[in-house]
C-alpha cells in the first residue's frame, strides 16, 4: 500500500516537473518562465525527498528558489526587455529543437532500460538503516574526504561575489554619499561655534 | 516500485527538454541561462539517483558542489548580462556581434 | 475518555486502511494548527492596536464587543465582503496568485515547530533547514505582487522588499548556524531539548549576539517597522500591496502577521528553550509543580513577549532609511555572526561552555 502510494506520488510530481519544464521553454513572458522554473525546482525537491535525500532537497529549495531564482526575477523585471521582439523567432527552430529532444530521449531511455545495469524495474533503492540521518552522513563525507574540494567551493563563491560586484558597480556622477566613519569621528568644534555677544538692552 | 530507472528516465526527459529550450529560445540570453540551470538540475537528478541506488554519499557531495558552482555561475552570468544590457540596450544574442571580424 | 466514543465509530475507524488513518490524522493536525495560527493572527492585530494605543496614550479599539474583543472579526467581515479590484493593465494570474504565495510558506513552516514537549506535525531531521527554505520562499509573494500590479509605487516597494529580505536572510542563516552548532542537530525538538534545565542553560546566554541578530533580522524579514520601507506610506503610498483590496489584501495581511508569530516562535525555540520552563531548576517548588514542567503555555508566553517587542519597536523607532538598512544587514550583522561563530568554534574546541558536547 505504501509502495503504491509512493509510486502514485512519483508519477504525479514527475508529470508536474515535466509540465513545468515545458512551461520554462515555451512561455512567452520571461517572468512566467522564471516562475515555471521555480515550480520545477520545487517538484524536484519533492522527488528527492521521496528517495530520502532530504538535505539536498531542502538545500535545493534554499539556494535555488530562495536566492538564485530571486536574482533571475530581479534581472528579468529590471531590464525592460521587449518581449515580442525577443521571442520573434520562436516557430522557426522549434521543430528542429523538438526533433533533437525526442531523439535524445529515445536514445537515453533505450540505454537506461535496455542496456542498463539495473535493467529490472523491480529493483528499488538501497534501504536506509534505522536512525539514519542524511545530513550527518553527508557531513561525515564532506568534511573528511572532500574537505579540499569544499574549501575550493568556498573560494569560488567568494570569487563570484567579488566578480558580480565589480562587474555591476558603477560610480554615477553627482551621487551624494554618506561617510559614516567621518560622521562618527566628528567633533563638537567642527560643527558648533559658540558666540559671545551682548544681549540687547531695552531703550 | 519506483527504482533507479524511473529517476534516470525523468532526468533524461528533463535534459532533452532543456536542450530543446536552448534551440527554441536561442535569441534571449536570460532564457538560455535558465535552460542551463534546468540542465544542471537534470544532471543533479542523475547524481542523486545513482547515489541512492549504490548507497554511497559521494554522489550527493557532487550535487552539493554542482549547486555551489551553479549559484556562482548564475550570479556572474546575470552580472555580465546586466552590464551588457546597460551598454548595448539589448540582450538579443544576434545583436551581440561587435567582435565579428 | 475512550468510553465516550460510540462503538460504531471505533469499528468504522478500524475498518479504514492504515495509510488512510494516518492521512486523516495528519490532515486533522494540520487543520488544527492552521486554525489556531489564523485565530492567533486575528487577536494579534487586536493586541497590536491595544499595545500601540496605550503607548501613545489612546485606548485602542474598544467599541465592538466587550473591551473591543470583537474588532478582529469585524475587520475580517469588512475585508471579506469588499470587492477585489484587479487593475486593468495588470498581470491577472500573477496578481491573484501572489497573496497565496506569501501566505502558504508562512503557514507551512509551522509543520516542524514543536508545540509541546512531544507534539509536532512533522518530526523531520532537517527541520531547521526546512524552516529556512520556506521562509526564503515567502519573498516571491511580495515581488510578484508588486510587479503584477503594474504600478511604479508597487514595483519600487517590491524591489526594496526583495533586496532587503535576501540580505537579511544571510545574517539569519548565519545566526542559525551558531544555534545548530550549540544544539548539535537540525531537528527543532532536539535543539529544544538541548536547552532543558532552567534559564541558565538557554542558548540566549552563550549566543547573545546571535539572538539579537536573529530577532532583528526577523523584524526586517517580516517588513515590520522600523524596517518597513517596502510599505513606506510617506514615500511610496503602501508599497507592493497598494492596489490590493478585499480578500487579496487580507491574505497579505494574514501572511505578515503569521510570519511575525512564526519569527517569535522560532526565536523562543532557538534561544529561550521553546516549551521549557525558566524555573526548571527551582527545586523548592516541589517535584510535580506545574511551573517546572515544560508545556505549551511557556511557549505561548514567550511568543507573546516577542510579539509585544515587535509592537514596542514599531511604537518607538522612526523608519530606517533604505541605505542604512542595507548597511546594517551587510556590514554589521554578517560580520558579527561570523565572528561569533568563530568564537563558538574555538570555545567548543577548548571544551568550555554548554556546547562542549
Amino acid at each position: 500500500m505504501a509502495i503504491l502510494f509512493q509510486t502514485i506520488l512519483f508519477y504525479c510530481f514527475a508529470v508536474f516537473l515535466i509540465g513545468a519544464a515545458l512551461g520554462v521553454i515555451l512561455s512567452r513572458n520571461p517572468v512566467h518562465a522564471v516562475m515555471f522554473l521555480v515550480l520545477a525546482f520545487f517538484q524536484s525537491a519533492v522527488l528527492w525527498l521521496l528517495i530520502e535525500v532530504e538535505f539536498l532537497a531542502l538545500v535545493l529549495v534554499l539556494v535555488y528558489v530562495g536566492a538564485v531564482m530571486v536574482l533571475f526575477l530581479f534581472v528579468v523585471m529590471m531590464l525592460d526587455i521587449d518581449v515580442e521582439q525577443v521571442k520573434g523567432g520562436l516557430t522557426r527552430y522549434a521543430p528542429l529543437g523538438f526533433a533533437i529532444a525526442a531523439l535524445m530521449v529515445f536514445e537515453l531511455v533505450q540505454v537506461i532500460w535496455v542496456r542498463g545495469r539495473f535493467a529490472s524495474a523491480a529493483e528499488g533503492f538501497v534501504p536506509l538503516p534505522e536512525g539514519y540521518s542524511n545530513t550527518e552522513a553527508l557531513g561525515a563525507v564532506l568534511y573528511t574526504e572532500h574537505v579540499y574540494a569544499f574549501e575550493i567551493a568556498a573560494v569560488i563563491l567568494l570569487l563570484a561575489i567579488v566578480a558580480a560586484i565589480t562587474l555591476t558597480m558603477r560610480k554615477r556622477p553627482g551621487l551624494k554619499l554618506q561617510n559614516i566613519a567621518q560622521q562618527v569621528a566628528v567633533k563638537r568644534e567642527d560643527r558648533v561655534r559658540l558666540v559671545k555677544m551682548e544681549s540687547e538692552k531695552p531703550e | 516500485m519506483i527504482g533507479l530507472n524511473h529517476y534516470l528516465t525523468l532526468s533524461a526527459i528533463l535534459f532533452s527538454l532543456s536542450v530543446a529550450g536552448i534551440f527554441i529560445n536561442r535569441r534571449n540570453l536570460i532564457l538560455l541561462l535558465m535552460c542551463i540551470e534546468l540542465m544542471l538540475l537534470a544532471v543533479n537528478f542523475n547524481f542523486v539517483a545513482f547515489s541512492r541506488a549504490l548507497g554511497d554519499e559521494t554522489g550527493q557531495v557532487f550535487v552539493f558542489f554542482i549547486l555551489t558552482v551553479a549559484a556562482a555561475e548564475a550570479a556572474i552570468g546575470l552580472a555580465i548580462l546586466v552590464v551588457l544590457f546597460r551598454n548595448r540596450g539589448s540582450i538579443n544574442v544576434q545583436e551581440l556581434d561587435s567582435m565579428k571580424g | 475518555m475512550s468510553s465516550l466514543i460510540p462503538q460504531f465509530v471505533v469499528d468504522l475507524w478500524d475498518a479504514i486502511p492504515m495509510l488512510f488513518q494516518h492521512l486523516i490524522i495528519i490532515t486533522a493536525q494540520i487543520l488544527g494548527v492552521t486554525i489556531v495560527v489564523i485565530l492567533t493572527v486575528a487577536f494579534t492585530t487586536y493586541f497590536e492596536r491595544k499595545v500601540i494605543g496605550y503607548m501613545q496614550g489612546r485606548l485602542g479599539p474598544n467599541r465592538v464587543g466587550p473591551l473591543g474583543l470583537g474588532q478582529p472579526f469585524a475587520d475580517v467581515i469588512k475585508l471579506v465582503i469588499k470587492e477585489v479590484v484587479i487593475p486593468q493593465r495588470s498581470n491577472r494570474f500573477l496578481f491573484l496568485i501572489a497573496p497565496m504565495l506569501s501566505l502558504i510558506p508562512a503557514l507551512a513552516a509551522w509543520a516542524v515547530i514543536p508545540l509541546s514537549g512531544s507534539f509536532v506535525i512533522a518530526d523531520i531531521n532537517a527541520g531547521l533547514l526546512y524552516v529556512l527554505a520556506l521562509t526564503s520562499v515567502g519573498v516571491y509573494g511580495v515581488i510578484l505582487g508588486g510587479w503584477a500590479t503594474n504600478s511604479k509605487y508597487a514595483f519600487l516597494g517590491a524591489m526594496r522588499s526583495g533586496a532587503q529580505i535576501v540580505a537579511y536572510e544571510i545574517a539569519m542563516g548565519f545566526a542559525l548556524v551558531g544555534v545548530l552548532m550549540a544544539g548539535g542537530s537540525l531537528n527543532l525538538g532536539v535543539i529544544m531539548q538541548a536547552q532543558a534545565g532552567g534559564f541558565s542553560s538557554w542558548f540566549i546566554i552563550p549566543l547573545l549576539p546571535l539572538f539579537f541578530v536573529y530577532f532583528i533580522s526577523g523584524v526586517a524579514e517580516t517588513n515590520r517597522a522600523p524596517f518597513d520601507v517596502t510599505e513606506g506610506e510617506s514615500e511610496i503610498v503602501a508599497g507592493f500591496h497598494v492596489e490590493y483590496s478585499g480578500v487579496a489584501f487580507a491574505l497579505f495581511f494574514l501572511a505578515e502577521y503569521a510570519n511575525m508569530i512564526l519569527v517569535s516562535a522560532l526565536t523562543a525555540i532557538f534561544f529561550l528553550g521553546g516549551v521549557a520552563s525558566p524555573m526548571e531548576g527551582w527545586t523548592f517548588l516541589g517535584d510535580g509543580s506545574f511551573l517546572r514542567e515544560p508545556n505549551f503555555f511557556w511557549l505561548a508566553a514567550k511568543i507573546s513577549f516577542f510579539l509585544f517587542v515587535f509592537f514596542w519597536l514599531r511604537a518607538t523607532f522612526p523608519r530606517f532609511r533604505y541605505d542604512q538598512i542595507m548597511r546594517l544587514g551587510w556590514k554589521i550583522f554578517i560580520p558579527v555572526t561570523i565572528v561569533w561563530i568563530a568564537v563558538e568554534a574555538v570555545m567548543a574546541w577548548m571544551k568550555v561552555g554548554p556546547w562542549s558536547v
